[in-house]
């Protein structure tokens, strides 16, 4: 064998060898795992859902049986409630983190204020969610501060029922909890348009409602697109606010999948569950489909990479 | 600057327009909206953190679910000491997992983050990566038992806990290398390469340092999502309890051990913090250096 067959064996070998260490292997290693444990368990579950159970059995045999329950036993009055919910707490999030995301972005422009404000709508994320539920009881329950103070200062000479376990104190409990979700996306959107569109826009003449409607919103359309989702996400299927500031009076898909689960009614939960994934695949389209109108989303994404 | 700047003079455009134009044109003026904007915002804020605020205060008060703290009282605390065999365990569950999702977020979010800006359509990857974020936690909690328990016939534990908290934590940690790996220059690896660095000194000496602040907030995040996470745990549980699972069961079904959490839950707002207060704190500080 020549020097330099060898040589060429050598390098060859080397190629192969480092190969097995390079990253090639590591997406599509990741890739089956990540579709082992996300994709093929959400697949099995809307399989489920066309299941029954009998003798806490799961019968493999297929039917809308399940679903045909579903509608029977008046479960759906608590899906519509879940959308009202969800569909007026989006409304609000975004009334509210829309301009207050502009202001950070654009107005406020003090680093050290940015830093912090960013900061604190973070922290929540990692707070025990029951212990920070369970104390909204100690503040609009019956004897709570709120009634205290009022009732003290002679305002009201009766406690204020209305203010825990109702409609009002699981709209209230959820407000603070899932508005950094909503603000983030939104945020960072307004943050990478250029000022320079926003003076070009003034000194063309345009109002600032103008300049607002035809300039920012439509730039910032990715940001409220994945705001609304992130938002709307984990609101399907809330669980712990209903629980534990709705008393059993604002009855949830959330409770009702883990009532669900409990009873060991598997393709019940199933189904329901299916039902809210696919009520969000419905909000995304009819998100993605209005804000079309409003200017491509393609676009957008071509200006950021400037 | 921008059309909201505060006190810029718009208000003379308001009388040129007639009707419905012309109110429009008002309300556009308003010179308060930036700071309407600014205040309901930071009410919402604030919102958050009277819980937090609240929680501490009432855990020190002798009464926790009445309107008043008075009269104070440390007896929780030692109530709390003298319970310690009921959460010593959730605690220390909670904690070894927590490490163990942490560290498993900063080996596959490095080594998945830094291979993704390579490729030539990162896009399907990302998207499969980050579906968990749009499947709500108890729906994605509830598949994970129908596949585990019901289809596979497994026995529920920590490992299930463990997957649960995996999904849900790896797409934050994930984004956070990516943030930071998107930027990274190759050219700094090619020129080590001609240097004769190999390939783990390439790695070590070069990725990992400016990778590290992604890393270990890779970390962070993974340790604290999987510290706190309920929706999930709950159905996969098996017969463990983790802190969060604890917590809920003994806030919802015993009135009687609230002030105890509140007291638990108080110690563990004070250690944590102030441990991501200093870890943006350091992140903002390289951002704004580098």
């Amino acid at each position: 064998m020549s020097d330099k067959v060898q040589k060429s064996l050598i390098v060859g070998l080397r190629a192969r060898y480092s190969n097995l260490f390079s990253r090639d292997w590591v997406i599509p290693t990741f890739i089956v795992v990540w579709v082992i444990i996300v994709i093929v368990p959400l697949l099995i579950m809307v399989a489920h859902s066309f299941f029954e159970m009998k003798q806490y059995r799961v019968v493999y045999d297929a039917s809308f049986k399940t679903w045909d329950s579903l509608i029977d036993s008046g479960r759906w009055i608590s899906a519509v409630r879940t959308l009202r919910i969800v569909l007026v707490m989006t409304a609000i999030e975004f009334l509210v983190a829309f301009p207050f995301a502009l202001w950070l972005a654009k107005v406020c422009k003090s680093k050290v204020t940015k830093a912090v404000i960013i900061t604190l709508l973070t922290i929540p994320f990692f707070v025990d969610p029951s212990s920070r539920t369970i104390i909204w009881r100690a503040i609009l329950g019956r004897n709570g501060i709120i009634n205290f103070v009022l009732m003290e200062t002679g305002v009201n000479n009766e406690p204020i029922e209305w203010l825990l376990f109702s409609e009002f104190a699981v709209h209230f409990g959820i407000l603070a909890p899932y508005f950094p979700t909503m603000v983030f996306p939104i945020f960072l959107v307004i943050t990478l348009i250029d000022d320079e569109y926003l003076e070009a826009s003034r000194d063309l003449g345009a109002s600032k409602l103008q300049t607002l409607f035809r300039i920012i919103l439509p730039l910032s359309l990715p940001g409220i697109v994945a705001g609304g989702v992130f938002t709307m996400v984990p609101l399907m299927a809330t669980w712990v606010e209903p629980e534990m500031l709705g008393g059993g009076f604002v009855n949830l898909l959330g409770p009702s999948v883990d009532a669900a689960m409990r009873e060991l009614k598997y393709p019940t939960a199933a189904a329901l569950s299916v039902f809210v994934i696919a009520l969000l695949v419905i909000f995304l389209a009819v998100l993605i489909l209005a804000t079309r109108r409003l200017g491509s989303i393609g676009d957008i994404f071509h200006t950021m990479k400037r | 600057m921008t059309e909201l700047a505060p006190g810029s003079s718009i208000t003379t455009h308001g009388k040129i327009g007639h009707g419905g134009a012309l109110s429009w044109r008002r309300i556009a003026a308003w010179t308060v909206w930036p700071s309407t904007a600014k205040w309901l915002g930071l009410i919402v804020i604030i919102l958050m953190y009277i819980p937090l605020v609240w929680l501490a205060v009432m855990s020190f008060s002798d009464r926790p679910l009445s309107g008043i703290p008075y009269p104070l009282t440390t007896e929780h605390y030692r109530e709390l000491l003298g319970e310690f065999n009921k959460w010593g365990e959730p605690l220390y569950e909670s904690v070894i997992l927590g490490l163990i999702v942490a560290v498993v977020c900063m080996i596959v979010a490095t080594a998945v983050g830094r291979a993704i800006p390579r490729l030539r359509k990162p896009g399907g990857v990302l998207l499969v990566a980050l579906i968990p974020l749009f499947v709500p936690g108890l729906t994605m909690g509830a598949a994970l038992f129908i596949f585990i328990r019901s289809f596979l016939e497994l026995r529920l534990g920590l490992w299930s806990i463990f997957i649960g908290h995996l999904v849900w934590a790896l797409p934050f940690s994930l984004l956070l290398v990516l943030i930071i790996a998107v930027r990274f220059d190759h050219r700094l690896l090619e020129a080590a390469e001609d240097l004769g660095a190999k390939k783990w000194r390439r790695f070590w000496n070069i990725e990992f340092p400016i990778l590290r602040p992604g890393i270990i907030g890779a970390g962070i995040f993974g340790f604290l999502l999987s510290f706190n996470e309920l929706l999930r745990s709950i159905f996969l549980r098996g017969s463990e309890t983790t802190m969060p699972i604890y917590n809920w069961t003994m806030t919802a079904s015993h009135q009687s051990q609230v002030p105890i959490i509140f007291s638990l839950s108080t110690i563990i707002l004070a250690v944590t913090l102030p441990v991501l207060g200093g870890f943006f704190w350091l992140l903002f500080a390289k951002l704004d250096r580098s």
